[in-house]
C-alpha cells in the first residue's frame, strides 16, 4: 500500500497548510501510476497529486477541505 | 452547494471514466491536435510556462517546447495578425486572448482580417485559425475583465463562435475548432474552468474520454429534458440552469428543458424551436449584456418562426445593460444567477 | 547594377503607370458631369499609386513568387511589381466573378494566393499578417521572406510598432516598407509624426532602418537588396522608409485644396526622370521607350477587356464564402 502526500509546494514553509482543490478520481477508483488524481492549492501556487504506483484509491480528504503540505491525503493499494 | 456536500460528492464519485477539469481538458484537446498535425501551434500572453493564466494550456511547452508554445509580449495586434498571416499559409494557430475583454485593443484584425479574409478572396485564402479567451464575471474582476461579449462575436459574420461549458465538450469542441478551416472563436468562462484558485461548480470536472474526438460545431445539446419549459443558455449559466432545474423538480414538481448551445455561430436554431414547441416556455439565460445580443438573437428565432409556440412571452436573464460592478453585492446583482433564474422559471411556469 | 536589371525597372515602372492611368480613364469615365463616387463600372474608393512606382519595383525586383507581400489600400504598383495576375485583378477592381475575389473585395481586398499577395483598407494592420506569413515561412525551412509596405502616415498606428517590436525579438525574415509621400490624405508629415524620418524608429526596435530619398529607383532596389538578403539569411526585419511622391489625390475625388504645392508636383514625376536618365546613359533610345510603352498599353488594355467581358455577381450568391 502506498501513501499519496500532500505535494510540498512551499519550501520555505514546510508544513504549510493548503487545500485539496479538486479530486479526479473518486474514492475505490482503480488508479495507474503516475495518473493525475488531483490538484491541491498552497497560498497561490496549484500543484498535482499524482498516483504513485497502481491499485486501488483510497481518498483521504475531502475537495476543499484544508490539509497540510506532506499530509496523507490518499492511498493506493 | 456547500463544501461537505461537495466534498461527499466527489469523495463517492463513482468510477466514471477519467475526470479532468475543463482547463485540463482544452490543454489535451490542443495537445492531441498538436501531436497529430506538426502545423499547429500556440501563442499568447503567458501560455508557455504559465501555462496560460486560466490553464488551457497547461503542460504544453514542456510536452511541445517554445518553438510551438511561444509565449509573446503584450501586443495583441501583433501576435493575433501573426496568427492570421501563419493561417493565410496554411498554418493551424490557436491565439489566447488573455481575457475577451481585451478584443478591444486589437478588433481590428479580429473582424476585419481574420473572419473577412476568406470571404474578400472569394474563398481563395482560408484562416484556419483559433482565438480562444477566457470569459465571465462571478469573482470580483469587475468592469474591464468579467464580460462575456460573445454576442459582440457572433454579431459580425466571418467567424465561428464556440462556448463550451463542461469538460468533455471543451475538449471535443477545440479539436473541432481546430480541425476547421474557418476562424473560430473559443469562449471559455474562467467559472467553468475548475481552477482550483476560484470558486467552481462541480460541473467544471468532469469525465473525458482520452482519445481524441469532435464536438461538432453548430449543435446544442439538451443538457436535461424536461417538459414544462425551455431554458436555453450557453457556459456556466448551463450549470446554474440545472441546479434551478434540479430544485424546481424537486420543490415545484415541474420539469424544466435546459439546452445547452454549445455554439453561438452556427446557432443550432432547430434545437432551440423544437423544444420550446414542446414546452411552449422560454427563458434564455445569457451572461452577456442583455440588449442586442444572444438573447435577442434567440428570442427573435422564436418570433420569426413561429410565434404561436409561445403560450406566455419569453423571459430573458441576462446582464442589465450595466458594465459589471465591482463590490460583490452588485455583481451578484446583475449576473444572471441561479437566483434569477429561479425566480425567472417561476413566473413563466406560475409555480 | 546591369543594364538589364536597370530596363527591368523602367518597365516595371511604365506598366504600373500605364495600368493607373487606364483605371483613371475608367473610373471617371462614367462618373460625369459630376463625381458621384457609387456610380459607373469601377464604384467605390479608388487610391491610385502614381508616383510611388519606384518603390514597388525597386523592392518587388528581388523578390520571388514564393515571398509574401502584403500591400495597402493603394495596392496596385506593388500588385503588378509582385507579379499578380493582372487580368484577375482588373476584373476584381470591375467587382466581376472573374475577379481574384470573385468581385467580392474589390480594389483594396485583392489576393493573390499563387504569390502570396494580399492588402487591406485598414492602415498599418497589413503588417502583423506579414510576421505571420514570415513565420510560417521560416517553419517551412528555406529563405522565402515577408515584405510589408504602409505608409508614413501609418507609422503612428499601434499596429506599426507592435509589429516592428514583434519581429525584432523574433527576428522574422520581413522587411517594412514605409512610402513616405508627404501626406496622410491631407495631412503632411510634420503635423503627424514627432520626428523627421520614419528610419530613425528602426534603431527602437534594434533593427536597421534606411531612409532612401528622391524617389530614387536605382537607391531603393540597392537598400532593398541588402534588407531582403539579410531577411533572407535569418537576420531578421529591416526598416525602409522611401521619400516618394503622391502625383494625383489621395482618392480619386479628392480636389486636394490641402496641397500648396500641387503645380509643382508633376515636374516631381520620377518615371520621365529616370527615363532620361537610362536614355542618356544609353540604356534606352526612343524606339525602346515606344515599344515598351506599347506593350505595356497591350497589356493593360488586354486586361480591361478581360474585365469588363466577366460576368457581374449573381445577386443570389451574396452569401457565398462566409465560411468554407
Amino acid at each position: 500500500m502506498a501513501d499519496v502526500l500532500f505535494p510540498r509546494l512551499s519550501e520555505k514553509e514546510p508544513t504549510a497548510e493548503g487545500v485539496l482543490a479538486t479530486w479526479f478520481v473518486g474514492d475505490g477508483d482503480q488508479v495507474a501510476s503516475g495518473q493525475l488524481l488531483g490538484e491541491v492549492m498552497v497560498d497561490k501556487v496549484s500543484g498535482e497529486v499524482v498516483a504513485p504506483t497502481s491499485g486501488r484509491v483510497r481518498l483521504l480528504v475531502g475537495e476543499d477541505q484544508t490539509a497540510r503540505q506532506g499530509d496523507v491525503i490518499a492511498e493506493v493499494d | 452547494m456547500s463544501v461537505t456536500d461537495s466534498a461527499a460528492k466527489a469523495a463517492s464519485a463513482p468510477a466514471a471514466g477519467r475526470r479532468l477539469t475543463t482547463a485540463r481538458a482544452i490543454a489535451e484537446g490542443i495537445g492531441q491536435e498538436m501531436e497529430r498535425d506538426p502545423d499547429v501551434f500556440v501563442l499568447g500572453e503567458d501560455i508557455g510556462k504559465y501555462g496560460g493564466i486560466f490553464g488551457a494550456t497547461t503542460g504544453l511547452l514542456d510536452q511541445f517546447g517554445p518553438e510551438r508554445v511561444l509565449d509573446t509580449p503584450i501586443s495583441e495586434t501583433a501576435f493575433i495578425g501573426l496568427g492570421v498571416g501563419a493561417a493565410v499559409e496554411g498554418m493551424r494557430p490557436v491565439v489566447e486572448l488573455m481575457f475577451a475583454d481585451f478584443f478591444g485593443v486589437a478588433m481590428d484584425q479580429i473582424y476585419n482580417h481574420m473572419a473577412k479574409i476568406h470571404f474578400e478572396s472569394g474563398g481563395n485564402v482560408r484562416v484556419p485559425m483559433v482565438l480562444m479567451m477566457a470569459a465571465g464575471g462571478g469573482y470580483s474582476d469587475a468592469e474591464q475583465h468579467s464580460q462575456c461579449l460573445w454576442g459582440t462575436f457572433a454579431h459580425l459574420p466571418g467567424m465561428k463562435v464556440v462556448v463550451p461549458s463542461n469538460p468533455a465538450d471543451a475538449k471535443g469542441l477545440m479539436i473541432s475548432a481546430i480541425r476547421d478551416d474557418n476562424p473560430v472563436i473559443y469562449v471559455f468562462h474562467k467559472g467553468v474552468m475548475g481552477l482550483p484558485w476560484m470558486a467552481k461548480n462541480p460541473r467544471s470536472v468532469g469525465p473525458v474520454p482520452q482519445e481524441p474526438y469532435e464536438t461538432p460545431i453548430g449543435e446544442a445539446a439538451v443538457a436535461r429534458g424536461g417538459r414544462d419549459a425551455t431554458v436555453v443558455a450557453v457556459s456556466l449559466s448551463v450549470h446554474h440552469a440545472l441546479d434551478v432545474a434540479e430544485q424546481m423538480s424537486a420543490e415545484y414538481g415541474v420539469e424544466l428543458e435546459v439546452i445547452d448551445l454549445r455554439s453561438l455561430v452556427p446557432l443550432d436554431r432547430p434545437a432551440i424551436l423544437s423544444s420550446v414547441a414542446k414546452t411552449g416556455r422560454l427563458l434564455i439565460v445569457d451572461e452577456d449584456y442583455q440588449s442586442f445580443g444572444m438573447s435577442g438573437e434567440i428570442a427573435a428565432t422564436v418570433a420569426e418562426t413561429d410565434p404561436g409556440l409561445l403560450r406566455v412571452p419569453v423571459r430573458r436573464v441576462a446582464v442589465p445593460d450595466v458594465p459589471i460592478p465591482y463590490a460583490r453585492s452588485l455583481e451578484r446583482a446583475v449576473l444572471p444567477g441561479p437566483d434569477r433564474i429561479l425566480e425567472a422559471a417561476r413566473e413563466l411556469l406560475g409555480v | 547594377m546591369d543594364d538589364k536589371t536597370r530596363l527591368d525597372l523602367y518597365r516595371v515602372m511604365v506598366l504600373s503607370r500605364t495600368f493607373e492611368e487606364a483605371m483613371l480613364r475608367e473610373y471617371h469615365a462614367d462618373k460625369k458631369p459630376a463625381f458621384d463616387i457609387g456610380a459607373g463600372l469601377v464604384p467605390g474608393e479608388m487610391h491610385l499609386s502614381a508616383g510611388q512606382e519606384p518603390v514597388a519595383a525597386g523592392v518587388c525586383a528581388h523578390l520571388r513568387g514564393d515571398d509574401a507581400v502584403t500591400a495597402t489600400h493603394r495596392p496596385h504598383h506593388v500588385a503588378i511589381a509582385h507579379g499578380v495576375d493582372m487580368d484577375k485583378m482588373t476584373a476584381e477592381i470591375f467587382g466581376r466573378e472573374g475577379g481574384l475575389g470573385h468581385g467580392r473585395g474589390g480594389h483594396m481586398h485583392l489576393f493573390d494566393p499563387a504569390v502570396h499577395f494580399s492588402c487591406s483598407g485598414i492602415i498599418a494592420e497589413g503588417l502583423p499578417p506579414a510576421l505571420g506569413q514570415a513565420f510560417a515561412a521560416r517553419r517551412r525551412g528555406g529563405d522565402a521572406i515577408a515584405v510589408a509596405f504602409t505608409g508614413e502616415g501609418a507609422a503612428n498606428q499601434g499596429a506599426f510598432h507592435e509589429s516592428l517590436n514583434l519581429a525584432a525579438l523574433w527576428k522574422l525574415p520581413v522587411v517594412f516598407v514605409v512610402e513616405d509621400n508627404d501626406w496622410a490624405i491631407s495631412v503632411p508629415r510634420d503635423a503627424s509624426t514627432a520626428i523627421t524620418s520614419n528610419a530613425a524608429r528602426a534603431a527602437a526596435y534594434g533593427i536597421p532602418g534606411q531612409r532612401i530619398e528622391d524617389n530614387d529607383v536605382e537607391a531603393i532596389y540597392a537598400a532593398a537588396g541588402d534588407a531582403v538578403a539579410r531577411a533572407r539569411a535569418g537576420q531578421g526585419p529591416t526598416l525602409l522608409e522611401v521619400h516618394t511622391l503622391r502625383l494625383w489625390g489621395h482618392f480619386e475625388g479628392d480636389p486636394q485644396a490641402y496641397r500648396p504645392e500641387l503645380a509643382e508636383v508633376p515636374a516631381r514625376d520620377p518615371i520621365p526622370a529616370y527615363e532620361a536618365r537610362l536614355t542618356e546613359s544609353g540604356v534606352l533610345d526612343a524606339a525602346a521607350i515606344s515599344a515598351i510603352r506599347a506593350e505595356a498599353s497591350a497589356r493593360v488594355e488586354r486586361a480591361i477587356e478581360f474585365a469588363k467581358s466577366s460576368p457581374i455577381p449573381a445577386p443570389e450568391t451574396a452569401r457565398d464564402y462566409v465560411f468554407a
